[in-house]
């Protein structure tokens, strides 16, 4: 059996109806990792994953109930696995195991998933490409010439290249949503807060949260609920409650209020998503829904405010990485000083000490009033902007990327790589919940993703309209 | 007008603990320049009547301030690249 092409759910319940085994599950998905090793979606592959598979099979024997029971999952690299290797897709963690579980680990583990890999990224989720990996480059799925995305590159393609059903990745300005809109698969980055981040590598804290990638938005629904939740190890996990998503999918769209966004269509103009974005919203108006002209006056700055806050805190998050506890030091440093310096100028990739430059740029005394404190003012403002969409809305329609998925090496500039990030940092900046679902074709037959963004919290609101628009609006 | 050149860049590198060769930093300042270039945009939004606030989150729920056992020594040095009976092991920083 071709086990790729059954969906989460689809599998779930094969385990449970016994038709096939965590066993044999995780073994074919282990040896379509070792099939498609060319893709570089996966670093490693766990050892232990073959005999977890095999407890799970004991336990679903033996009539136990698990939400994952025996579900091959692949995590991406910056997330701690106890006594795994977690490396950041970093020359500097080459080494680094992790002493304890995230959040998400343990709430995969206790509703019995069985992780078998780790997935390539760009090195501390920084860039939108997976070409900044110091484990080498990632593959697009659906093109082997062209970058799968990222940062969380190596966990879409495991979704889309059949390596897994469901992988983790985490987003801190579009870094799960636009890998999945290049390989045609559903992501989503949900409200800050809805997820404990304890335990995943920090690069930005105030804008990055986990977020499932799957083959389908009820598939995505169904994870969500699993990985939500308050956890007394990080404060700002919300302690709301986590709703059932599945229940709020109703199949109807009638008298939905859909936020179309004035900035955003001046900034679409000419570009290869807005025909189709049109016409699917000229479609979703037939179909009962309400479009409503919003406006976000300040949408233009979300990217340079993104880039000063995102790399302020990167600058401070990697301060950790001295030389003296993490995994690396510098053969070559005979003093202190030179421990933290040589270390950290082998240990990190060019993309990282440029964000590192950057973030000590805006920090540093005479530029971070104009800089940071300026960015932070925005934001602010950005935030009140949105309030008074969503008073309007329920939920607000973007595009996930400009085109389809790029030319391996085909960017070089940095500016025009951070320009990838245009249409899904808003949500980063906001805080509110974003996913991505693929809904057309680009002129190289590649998939194009829409993005539904919703109020704090509201991510209900999100998977009905995504489901509606997956079963209903035809593109393939 | 320029914001960022050599000298800048050499300060920047040292404040960043890191280091790059002359060459590297020759690159490094134009491209910089760019990026700039690009975040200088939020310079013409007035946000003369918006009170800063760094974390919009509240701290409201924070938990008991109590101890609880953590990871061993061992554990905490496990990935030190240097250590040493219960210690992490850096060069001598101090004359005998």
């Amino acid at each position: 059996m071709e086990f790729e092409k059954f969906t989460l759910l689809e599998i779930v319940n094969m385990l449970k109806n016994k038709t096939v085994s965590s066993e044999q599950l995780t073994k074919y998905f282990i040896s379509k990792i070792e099939e498609k090793k060319s893709l570089n979606a996966v670093l490693e592959v766990f050892d232990d994953a073959i005999n977890l598979a095999k407890e799970a099979d004991k336990k679903i024997q033996a009539g136990e109930n698990g939400k994952l029971l025996g579900v091959p999952v692949i995590i991406k690299d910056n997330i701690l696995y106890k006594g795994k290797k977690c490396t950041c897709s970093s020359k500097f963690l080459k080494d680094y195991i992790a002493q304890y579980n995230s959040t998400v680990v343990e709430k995969i583990l206790q509703e019995g998933g069985v992780i078998i890999g780790r997935a390539n990224m760009d090195e501390f989720a920084m860039g939108g490409s997976t070409e900044n990996s110091a484990y080498g480059i990632t593959h697009n799925a659906l093109d082997f010439d062209r970058v799968p995305g990222g940062s969380s590159g190596g966990s879409a393609v495991a979704v889309a290249g059949g390596l897994c059903p469901v992988s983790l990745g985490t987003d801190t300005g579009g870094s799960v949503r636009q890998p999945c809109s290049y390989n045609g698969i559903v992501g989503i980055k949900p409200t800050y807060g809805r997820i404990s981040r304890y335990g995943v590598v920090a690069f930005a804290s105030s804008l990055e949260q986990v977020g499932p990638m799957t083959k389908t938005v009820k598939d995505n629904a169904y994870m969500l609920q699993i990985l939500s939740g308050k956890s007394i190890n990080d404060e700002t996990s919300a302690d709301i409650p986590v709703e059932d998503y599945l229940s709020q999918i109703k199949g109807q769209i009638n008298g939905l209020n859909i936020g179309v966004c004035k900035e955003v269509m001046q900034m679409m103009s000419g570009l290869e998503v807005e025909k189709i974005f049109l016409q699917v919203l000229e479609w979703l108006k037939s179909n009962g829904a309400n479009l409503i002209d919003v406006s976000l006056p300040n949408f233009d700055l979300c990217l340079p405010c993104y880039y000063i806050i995102a790399p302020a805190e990167a600058t401070s998050n990697l301060g950790r990485f001295d030389g003296i506890k993490y995994s690396t030091r510098s053969d070559k440093a005979e003093n202190v000083d030179q421990i933290y310096t040589k270390s950290r100028s082998e240990g990190f990739g060019k993309e990282v000490k440029r964000r590192i430059m950057l973030g000590n740029f805006v920090l540093s005394s005479g530029y971070f009033d104009a800089y940071y404190n300026k960015a932070k003012k925005i934001q602010i403002k950005l935030k009140e902007q949105a309030k008074d969409i969503f008073k309007k809305c329920d939920v607000l329609l973007f595009p996930t990327t400009a085109s389809e998925a790029f030319k391996l090496g085909s960017k070089t500039d940095p500016v025009s790589m951070y320009k990838e990030d245009m249409f899904t940092i808003t949500a980063n900046i906001l805080g509110i919940p974003s996913l991505t679902l693929p809904f057309a074709k680009g002129k190289s037959n590649l998939p194009l993703g829409l993005q539904i963004m919703a109020n704090n919290f509201e991510e209900g609101k999100i998977y009905n309209l995504a489901d509606y628009i997956e079963n209903n609006w035809r593109w393939k | 007008m320029k914001k960022i050149d050599f000298i800048e860049a050499k300060r920047l590198a040292s404040l960043s603990a890191l280091d790059f060769s002359e060459e590297e930093l020759n690159a490094f300042v134009p491209e910089f320049e760019k990026i700039l270039d690009m975040v200088e945009q939020i310079k013409n939004c007035n946000t003369e009547n918006v009170d800063l606030t760094y974390s919009t989150h509240k701290l409201k729920d924070l938990r008991e301030d109590k101890s609880k056992v953590g990871m061993s020594q061992d554990e905490v040095l496990l990935n030190s690249p240097k250590s040493k009976k219960g210690c992490f092991v850096v060069p001598q920083m101090l004359e005998d």
